[in-house]
């Protein structure tokens, strides 16, 4: 017998244990992370309220500054912003 | 299987996706993980091995957890099997490397499910014998030969399946298989087995 053909005997036989299955309940397990990560629709009224909250805030605050200092707060934060954002993406999808 | 279920059953990935996206459709993605759990965890488990079973099974669950908060990112440019398969191997091979020096769940209990009542206690012990270095030498292949190994023997998926779940030709799986059996054939000789 060719040592190829051989070799598969040898594999099959040593692999001959039962295969694995999931155990029961794995879809509901699933379900309950992916709905514990998820906001409620209230939760996302809040959040949107506060952003266009805060933006008006702000643009009445920066209403009397120089051009050169509202440039100069939104290149500080804007990286900042789109940083943490980039980051929260990254937790949220390595755990 | 209500009737929700079914008619989301017969619908395409990219289709399960877009509900998924657009109207936070959780059939849909209930949907989407029972096509691929069973396919996800083989994956895992055939990267893991046989004492990581249940390693095998977070990674699954991880998987399907990331899928969730990735589907926005799925671009459509690759089949979503593929792209689902690739998060897979890579999360599997992450968990491998934290696991690896962690004492394996089972090890003997492995060898004792072939104890067969036609061999006598040394034929037995020198066959237990050839199985664990077989198992050792399996350890030793590049993840890729494993992987394929343990998807083709232990877990009985076809070459087409295997192919799609390694994003490779079928062809190349071939050529993996019949590699691997080549450097097991070399290893074992080297420790003193005989395929014979």
């Amino acid at each position: 017998m060719h040592d190829d053909d051989l070799m598969d005997r040898l594999l099959r036989d040593a692999m001959a244990s039962e295969p694995p299955q999931l155990s029961p309940g794995f879809d509901a397990r699933v379900l309950r992370r992916v709905r514990a990560r998820r906001l409620t629709q209230s939760g996302r009224w809040l959040i949107a309220a506060y952003a266009v909250v805060a933006c008006v805030v702000t643009a009445w605050l920066m209403r009397d500054l120089p051009v050169t200092a509202i440039v100069a707060a939104l290149v500080m934060s804007v990286p900042i912003a789109a940083g943490t954002r980039a980051y929260a993406r990254r937790i949220a999808l390595a755990d | 299987m209500g009737a929700e279920q079914a008619s989301y059953a017969a619908q395409a990935d990219e289709w399960l996706v877009e509900r998924c996206l657009a109207a936070v459709d959780e059939a849909a993605f209930a949907e989407l993980v029972r096509r691929y759990r069973s396919l996800v965890f083989r994956l895992a488990v055939s990267i893991l091995g046989q004492e990581f079973v249940p390693e095998a099974e977070d990674v699954a669950q991880d998987v399907m957890v990331r899928m969730h908060g990735a589907l926005a990112s799925f671009r459509g440019e690759a089949k979503f099997g593929s792209w689902i398969y690739r998060i897979a191997f890579n999360h599997a091979l992450n968990v491998k490397a934290r696991v690896r020096y962690r004492a394996p769940h089972v090890s003997d209990d492995l060898l004792a499910t072939r104890a067969s009542a036609d061999r006598g206690p040394e034929e037995q012990l020198q066959h237990d014998r050839r199985t664990r270095a077989v198992h050792d030498c399996i350890a030793e292949l590049p993840e890729v030969y494993q992987s394929a190994l343990r998807l083709h023997y232990w877990l009985g998926t076809s070459v087409s399946d295997i192919a799609a779940m390694l994003d490779a030709p079928e062809n190349t799986v071939k050529s993996y298989l019949h590699r691997a059996r080549q450097l097991l054939h070399a290893m074992l000789a080297q420790r003193g087995f005989d395929a014979r």
